[in-house]
């Protein structure tokens, strides 16, 4: 009897200390996880520590010698060696600013349709495509815009808009000079068809987040479809919508290659759209394998810094609108 | 003299499934002649006595809705069969039965919220004042001013208490701001929000609790001067003081709103109601004054779903 207690014991202690064993082999499993993960969100910060600090140290020497002028000067001369970066930035802005000009209305208005009109069996189809859209390579819409778009501008486009806005103001300045075909406008273009994809997927995805009930209850008020879209879809989405938005500026502002192809790299400020320019990263790319002198090289990284900086301020502005967003509507 | 039993399937019909199938063509043909009735334009005194009530009939009423032969279909799948019934005007008439039988369905026939839907129609006659709803040229906006609808979850619009209940007022009217100030407030009282808000009209509609909120989509509802207003269970997100509340309002409102309201609250249906349709798998099974379906129901379908024997 005694003894079968005993046995019984030992029994217990065994099971015991077996579940202890595999118990402490998930405790190590968590440990390691923890830390491993940890690791992950560390060496994102860590890896964004060194690019801002590689980026300032090489901008360093550029910094050094023309000081805050480098924002304010627009020559660009690598025989002299003066460098000035206000002509890619204005390139970089006016280009994104184009972008999204024509990338934004159209999105919103593919997206509504997607969502809101179109026959189901076409839905799939149109959002597949314009997803792929997304996914051609940026070399390629370069290659498309050099040869086709830039050309079908030059000779049906930009006379037009030349002549029509001839007598007009302000639109004769930004409308005027030869119809070169590549251009500020025509760079634009391409950033518009490149960012169109991201801000229509992502203002559709936004949409569908409506609550069908709420979209019954605007038409049980007796809105039509356009004043159900207007006074709730777009109001109820709107921190949504304009994240989407800022994301479509981010890419069009760093996008290089299609934009290097058609915007005709002179680093000058012209008052018209249609006059060759440049922007940052396409100045970067064009330039960077040929800058000879320490100095020349830290201008084209100083330059990088100022993009850096450019599309930070950027994601700041967009999430402190967000908040603000937040605050209004109280909740 | 029409009385309601004559809306009802035939008695012997006592499964759900056999009463459409079976019904005599002659039933069918006698319940449609009785809704095709002109309504009756003296509408019956008020409440006399208990027992005028139970005896009155419901066809003496002035008929603001008639549902006539209706059959819904979601796809091909059968929502309601053969359903026949009035809205009586400036009545509360409760549609009770288990989920899915079809009373909400019902209640999105009156204003057509079905359409916004591709794969869902209706066949048969909806009259609104004699005039066929579900004809297609029916203006649909005008149809929705006429017929407001409150639903099930709170809907308040992404805008301020102010602006949820201009907002309708504005799709219609171009009214002075002190003039949209006075129909805001009268139609905030009317929902019996005004107090609770009247500090803070310009906070979102988002901020304000749960039955504040059903009560802000009621008074949006009201705003609009609807002639009939559906409940789609417009309390079952609320707490029983809210619910209280609500009730007060809709027996305010019946003076001048006929009302269709659907609850899954017999209690609900019992207090605020008039009439009392019962529903089961997509049939009407019962249609009668309320306190003659609660008490003495003449179905023993509806008598084990009122008693909590099914359902």
């Amino acid at each position: 009897m005694a003894d079968n207690l005993a046995v019984d014991k030992i029994g217990l202690e065994r099971a015991e200390s077996r579940l202890a064993k595999s118990l402490a082999g998930f405790k190590l499993g968590d440990t390691v996880f923890h830390l491993l993960t940890l690791a992950a969100a560390w060496a994102v910060l860590i890896l964004l520590g060194g690019v801002i600090a590689s980026l300032v140290l090489g901008s360093m020497p550029a910094i050094k010698a023309f000081g805050l002028n480098f924002l304010s000067t627009e020559a660009w001369n690598p025989v002299t060696e003066k460098f000035g970066a206000m002509a890619p930035v204005y390139g970089t802005i006016v280009t994104s600013l184009i972008a999204m000009a024509i990338a934004v209305p159209s999105a919103m208005a593919i997206a509504i349709f997607l969502t809101e009109l179109c026959p189901f069996t076409l839905r799939k189809p149109i959002g597949i495509a314009i997803e792929l859209l997304a996914g051609i390579p940026s070399i390629i819409y370069g290659i498309w815009g050099l040869f086709v778009l830039a050309p079908f501008l030059q000779e049906h486009v930009e006379p037009g808009l030349i002549a029509t806005f001839a007598n007009v103001p302000v639109l004769s300045k930004l409308f005027a000079g030869p119809p070169y075909g590549i251009g500020v406008l025509t760079a634009g273009i391409i950033l518009a068809v490149m960012v169109l994809p991201i801000v229509t997927s992502i203002s559709r995805d936004v949409f569908e987040t409506v609550s069908p009930v709420l979209k019954e209850a605007a038409y049980a008020v007796g809105c039509t479809t356009w004043e159900v879209i207007r006074s709730v879809v777009i109001p109820y989405t709107r921190v949504g919508l304009i994240g989407g938005v800022m994301l479509g500026l981010g890419r069009a502002l760093g996008e290089t290659m299609a934009v290097t192809f058609v915007i005709g790299n002179a680093h000058k400020i012209a008052p018209s759209l249609l006059a060759p320019g440049t922007t940052i990263s396409a100045t970067i790319a064009n330039e960077f394998t040929e800058a000879v002198g320490d100095l020349y090289t830290s201008a084209l990284i100083a330059l990088g810094l100022i993009l850096f900086v450019i599309t930070f301020i950027i994601l700041a502005i967009s999430r402190y609108m967000l908040m603000r967003l937040h605050q209004q509507e109280g909740r | 003299m029409n009385d309601v039993s004559n809306l009802k399937p035939a008695p012997e019909a006592d499964s759900a499934a056999t009463i459409s199938a079976e019904m005599p063509a002659q039933e069918a043909e006698s319940r449609a002649t009785i809704s095709a009735d002109p309504p009756a334009q003296e509408p019956a005194p008020k409440a006399d006595s208990p027992a005028k009530i139970l005896a009155g009939a419901i066809s003496n009423l002035e008929q603001k809705v008639t549902v006539r032969n209706l059959n819904f279909y979601y796809g091909d799948s059968l929502a309601l069969k053969n359903v026949s019934l009035p809205l009586c005007a400036k009545k509360v008439t409760a549609f009770i039965g288990p989920s899915g039988c079809g009373k909400s369905t019902l209640l999105r026939v009156l204003n057509r919220m079905y359409d916004l839907y591709p794969k869902q129609r209706a066949e048969g006659e909806v009259l609104l004042d004699g005039v066929n709803i579900l004809r297609p040229e029916q203006d649909l906006n005008l149809l929705r001013a006429r017929v407001g609808m409150v639903f099930q979850k709170p809907t308040p619009f992404p805008m301020s208490i102010h602006d949820n209940i201009a907002f309708g007022l504005k799709l219609y009217e171009k009214l002075p701001k002190s003039e949209l100030a006075d129909r805001v407030e009268a139609a905030l009282k009317r929902a019996a929000l005004w107090d609770e808000v009247k500090d803070k009209l310009y906070a979102s509609g988002l901020s304000l609790s749960g039955g504040q909120q059903q009560r802000l989509c009621i008074a949006r509802t009201v705003a609009l001067q609807p002639e009939v207003i559906l409940l789609d269970e417009p309390c079952s997100a609320l707490d029983p003081i809210s619910t209280s509340k609500v009730e007060e309002t809709i027996d305010e409102l019946k003076e001048n709103y006929t009302i269709a309201i659907v609850t899954h609250n017999m209690q609900q249906a019992a207090r605020v109601s008039d009439h009392t349709a019962f529903m089961y798998l997509g049939e009407l099974i019962e249609f009668g004054i309320t306190a003659q379906v609660f008490t003495s129901p003449e179905k023993k379908q509806t008598q084990n779903y009122i008693t909590g024997r099914f359902g």
